[in-house]
């Protein structure tokens, strides 16, 4: 589905993402790396927001390198920003009908779309009338992720969904996730490796704009180099 | 409040608007002339505003309009009632090329380069003595629209005020409302729903420009004469702006309100205190948005209950 070559990108000067390649099939892949180490930079290269300087991104066999965002999101893949990213002032329902009015395979099954976030959130539901930006950090955390899902995109990308969350509401989004997963493949990006191990198929690891390590979610979790550097055994 | 007391009032209120030259003498209808040109100029104002973009050029495109009207008149020699919808097109057309320069901007710098382009646009006027009159402007000398009848302009200015309400309409009740609304709350999650945000700002920036240099045209009709001075001016910027502060933005019934009270003020005013009158006016505004930042309308809602705009 998403393939990434020899991808490098920065800001000014500075090369934050030197020579990634990965790959994303029908399943669900962990992005972990300490603060800086270039995942949300890969992320918005993958959604147009930076520019790559060199290497390659596809999306089913054809480059996406140079599409811009709304574009990106038309084509299926959907963006969980960091820092939740909602729009405050509109409802709950707004924000969620939001996801899906301008993407054109999704405009048309908006209700039923509804329907099944609710399922998927029930507290969405019972408060669907309530301004985004007066719910908690993780209320708002769902309403981001269900709003994204309603573009039903085919490549759900999140970056650090975990990001300001008490624990409780962490192993809850991990736990949609994982259930997620069924459905829809999912890139996801954390530093909470413990939680989200539970929820990926696959990982990599990204230290200082390369990938140094990558295996399956079992593999990782046994990995002495993940153990130390990111369970802190 | 309940829909069809709205729609009741709305109706009476057009009815009423339609039928004051039957009543009224010439000063009311020029002061309600007055009233509606600014009220219109404050709702394409707050449209924009919708996406979070704050514009400074609505003297610059009136002026335009303005001027693309009355030489169309004079030097292109077309009738008069066609001067109008040019003014609108050349105002429009204007700012879709300008778009692609500045849509890009955001906040302040967006801001004072609307700014800066009226100012552009004033100077260039000024400068092109020979085909705009330059300083000293340009006089319809025949040929004025409806013969300067004073209802018939009355009318035309209502229709003006009509084409910025049903624009505004459609901005509140169609997907652009989504778009602008997204926007101005956070552009990462508009373009990450699929929203074309430079598309959507163009066609706000088209229309709320088309429609002030429409206003510049029936201006222009209405007066006679265009000088750059008089289109151009400052108070076309200032006045809509403070009147859609104070009845409430983000919607069309805010500028309404706003443009009526402080319309009404400040030709009140200007009789009571002919010399200091914009200095009360002046301070009525710093202390409504002091006091009432959300406007009159905004305030009404917070004490009625109903949050303020259909989403803030």
């Amino acid at each position: 589905m998403l393939k990434i070559q020899g991808l490098e990108c920065g800001y000014g000067r500075m090369k934050v993402i030197d020579g990634v390649s990965l790959e994303i099939g029908n399943e669900s892949v962990g992005l972990f790396g300490p603060n800086g180490a270039g995942k949300t930079t890969l992320i918005n290269a993958v959604m147009g927001m930076n520019k790559p300087w060199k290497g390659s991104i596809e999306l089913d066999g054809t480059s996406i390198v140079g599409f811009e965002t709304h574009v990106m999101a038309r084509k299926g893949v959907a963006l969980v920003p960091q820092e939740r990213e909602l729009f405050p002032g509109m409802s709950v329902e707004d924000n969620l009908r939001l996801g899906a009015v301008y993407i054109p395979h999704a405009k048309d099954s908006i209700q039923e779309q509804m329907e099944a976030m609710f399922a998927l959130f029930p507290i969405l539901k019972e408060r669907r009338k309530q301004l985004a930006g007066t719910m908690s950090g993780g209320q708002q955390r769902m309403v981001a992720i269900a709003r994204a899902l309603m573009s039903k995109p085919k490549l759900l990308i999140l970056d650090e969904p975990s990001l300001g969350l008490q624990p409780s509401i962490v192993a809850e989004v991990f736990d949609v996730l994982k259930e997620l997963k069924k459905t829809v493949s999912i890139l996801v990006t954390e530093q909470n490796v413990r939680e989200s191990l539970k929820s990926i198929d696959r990982g990599y690891v990204l230290e200082n704009g390369k990938i140094v390590l990558e295996d399956t979610a079992k593999g990782l979790e046994t990995n002495p180099h993940v153990l130390k550097s990111y369970l802190g055994l | 409040m309940n829909r069809n007391l709205s729609r009741i009032i709305a109706l009476s209120a057009g009815a009423i608007a339609i039928a004051l030259p039957l009543f009224a003498g010439d000063y009311p209808l020029q002061v309600a002339r007055n009233v509606m040109m600014y009220m219109a100029l404050a709702i394409t104002w707050d449209m924009l505003l919708r996406s979070g973009q704050i514009s400074f050029g609505i003297a610059g495109l009136f002026g335009l309009g303005a001027y693309a009207g009355i030489l169309g008149m004079i030097r292109g020699g077309m009738p008069a009632w066609l001067s109008i919808p040019f003014a609108a097109f050349v105002a429009g057309f204007a700012a879709f090329l300008i778009g692609f320069m500045i849509l890009r901007l955001r906040a302040m710098y967006f801001s004072i380069v609307t700014l800066a382009l009226g100012e552009i646009f004033r100077i260039i006027i000024h400068n092109l003595h020979d085909f705009t009159g330059g300083p000293e402007g340009i006089v319809i000398q025949q040929g004025v629209i409806f013969g300067g009848s004073s209802s018939k302009l009355y009318w035309l200015t209502l229709g003006g005020l009509a084409v910025a309400i049903a624009a505004s309409y459609w901005f509140e009740h169609s997907k652009i409302h989504f778009a602008l609304t997204a926007i101005r709350n956070n552009e990462t999650s508009a373009k990450s729903s699929g929203i074309d945000i430079f598309k959507w700002l163009l066609v706000a920036f088209v229309v709320t420009s088309a429609i002030q240099g429409l206003l510049g045209g029936i201006f222009v009709q209405s007066y006679g004469f265009a000088t750059p001075e008089t289109v151009f001016s400052a108070d076309f910027t200032l006045l809509p702006l403070a009147m859609a502060l104070l009845g409430g933005v983000y919607s069309t019934v805010g500028p309404i309100f706003g443009a009526i009270l402080l319309g009404l003020v400040a030709e009140w005013l200007k009789l009571k205190i002919p010399y200091g009158h914009l200095v009360v006016y002046g301070i009525i505004i710093i202390l409504v948005i002091l006091f009432m930042p959300n406007g009159l309308l905004g305030r009404i809602r917070q004490t009625t209950g109903k949050r303020a705009g259909r989403t803030a």
